[in-house]
């Protein structure tokens, strides 16, 4: 297989340049990753300088995704020999241990790193996804509220406690991890969406509402986020069936607007399909 | 009192301004580096970053509510701020003033900082001041009044000479402040050889991970989310985007 290098036509600096940006954009292109990433170490290893470190973690990890144990080891040993001492070299060795399946000596592992440095957060992430693979959500849940508790401002856990609460079926809290989110995001439009479809599965009239605004708020944010609009647009049709109740008078207001609004979205529907949806 | 023009040899220049100007880099510089092989890593407390995060969820609380349901803003104003039960309310930290005299870590980073930055300004000012001492260095090129005389012109007994004719010893001092920009375009930011960044530090006083007091950033930020009320952002958000032109033409070709 010819390397990368020729196929693509692209210097060791376009590669380089390549890895880090998927870096730093969080990309999970694991099998691109693994081709360059091997590439550049094999070939270029002594023209990266103080970058392949950090480029062997990337790879690392990687590798892990792709199931390369023989790269994946490789580049572990290269990192443990240059730091002997790192907590973050102990936890990749961790990781790869969990993508083993060696669960217990993973935990044992982040054990005794936070042994060392209570505050170290990724290794109590890890032994929560080591729970979480080993399929005991319900624990899972717990230690990550545990975790939440005393780590309030990570935006990673609270997404990965509203996943594990939406999996559950525990809608109400699933929705307070993502108003969490909309709080230290309020521009991320797609936090808006995921909450508005959480609550447009929990259902009743406040919750449509409410799913409403937020699917247009999504929309207002992002007016390419199809999933929002179709959103909104169910959204407008369930609430404009709600049956008029004497406790809510407003509700057949309501109801008129809210066909007007149907009609305007089914126009833009019908804009973009060019056929009119049938309701 | 404008005095005649002087003429100053120009070996002053030569021998004084300039090994004066290389003597403060390159000090500043060793000085860099000496802290950092002496740098020992800070122990982060469990408590002050949980602390520190709780009172920024509580800022963003603040700021971003808007973009909450009413219910759910209300669910975590009462969380922090309920006068039983209340976060802020409750918890009380146990803050024990840390004494400089006894306590050994700061007593340590104390003795290392002044020995590191105070010591050598000390050494190579008064060196400065015996070797290059009797006569005028430089003219400050803004007038200065007579009480600036004594001051920096140690060493030259002149009563007639314009005080804007400084000695070596301030155009060593000069060096030492005007440098600091010289050390960040070398050395990066936050480097240890900003001496007048430390000086302002031990002005302020401590200045470790959180304010050493807790309980009072809690006390403020209870304060500041009583009187927060909740401005719901999307009251009019349906008809906000009904109006406006969505934009789709050309989306999909």
């Amino acid at each position: 297989m010819s390397s990368i290098s020729e196929l693509y036509d692209v210097s060791w600096e376009e590669m380089r340049d390549k890895l880090r940006k998927w870096r730093e954009e969080n990309y999970r292109n694991s099998e691109q990753i693994v081709d360059v990433g091997e590439e550049l170490i094999n070939e270029h290893a002594s023209k990266l300088g103080d970058d392949i470190w950090i480029i062997y973690e990337q790879v690392m990890i990687a590798a892990l995704d792709c199931s390369r144990d023989d790269l994946a080891w490789s580049c572990l040993q290269e990192l443990k020999r240059q730091f002997p001492d790192s907590h973050r070299v102990k936890r990749l060795a961790g990781m790869r241990l969990e993508a083993l399946e060696r669960y217990e000596d993973a935990n044992k592992l982040y054990d005794s790193i936070l042994q060392d440095d209570p505050t170290n957060t990724a290794a109590r992430k890890r032994k929560i996804s080591i729970l979480r693979a080993q399929g005991k959500s319900s624990e899972a849940i717990r230690e990550l509220n545990e975790y939440l508790e005393q780590f309030v401002g990570d935006q990673e856990a609270w997404h990965e406690l509203s996943e594990l609460y939406i999996n559950e079926h525990d809608y109400a809290k699933a929705a307070f991890c993502l108003e969490e989110l909309m709080m230290t995001n309020p521009h991320n439009h797609l936090y808006c969406e995921q909450y508005a479809e959480v609550k447009y599965t929990q259902g009743g009239l406040e919750n449509l509402e409410l799913a409403r605004k937020y699917f247009a708020q999504a929309l207002k944010l992002n007016n390419r986020n199809m999933r929002a609009l179709f959103g909104l647009y169910m959204g407008l049709f369930a609430t404009s069936h709600q049956p008029y109740t004497p406790q809510n008078p407003e509700a057949q207001g309501f109801a008129a607007r809210n066909r007007d609004e149907v009609d305007c979205v089914q126009l833009k529907f019908q804009h973009i399909h060019g056929e009119g949806l049938s309701c | 009192m404008a005095g005649p023009e002087l003429l100053l040899d120009s070996s002053i220049r030569l021998w004084v301004v300039l090994p004066i100007v290389f003597i403060t880099f390159i000090v500043g510089v060793l000085r860099h580096y000496v802290t950092q092989l002496l740098h020992n890593e800070k122990k982060v407390d469990l408590q002050q970053v949980s602390d520190s995060q709780v009172l920024l969820r509580s800022r963003i609380l603040r700021e971003n509510g808007k973009y909450l349901p009413k219910q759910s803003f209300a669910m975590r104003k009462h969380y922090f701020n309920n006068p039983e039960t209340g976060f802020f309310k409750k918890v009380k930290r146990k803050v024990i003033p840390k004494n400089p005299m006894t306590d050994t870590s700061m007593l340590t980073d104390m003795m290392k900082g002044n020995l590191t930055n105070v010591l050598p300004m000390i050494l190579i000012g008064g060196w400065i001041n015996w070797a290059f001492s009797g006569f005028v260095t430089t003219k400050v090129p803004f007038p200065l009044t007579l009480r600036f005389k004594p001051m920096l012109q140690r060493g030259i007994e002149l009563l007639s000479l314009d005080a804007s004719w400084v000695s070596s010893a301030s155009w060593y001092f000069l060096n030492v402040f005007g440098l600091r920009s010289m050390y960040t375009l070398i050395l990066g930011q936050d480097n240890a050889a900003d001496q007048s960044r430390i000086m302002q530090d031990q002005m302020t006083g401590a200045a470790m991970a959180m304010p050493p007091d807790p309980n009072k950033a809690f006390k403020s930020e209870w304060e500041a989310l009583e009187i927060v009320e909740h401005r719901w952002a999307l009251e009019n958000v349906e008809e906000e985007l009904m109006c406006q032109d969505l934009n789709f033409r050309g989306l999909f070709s």
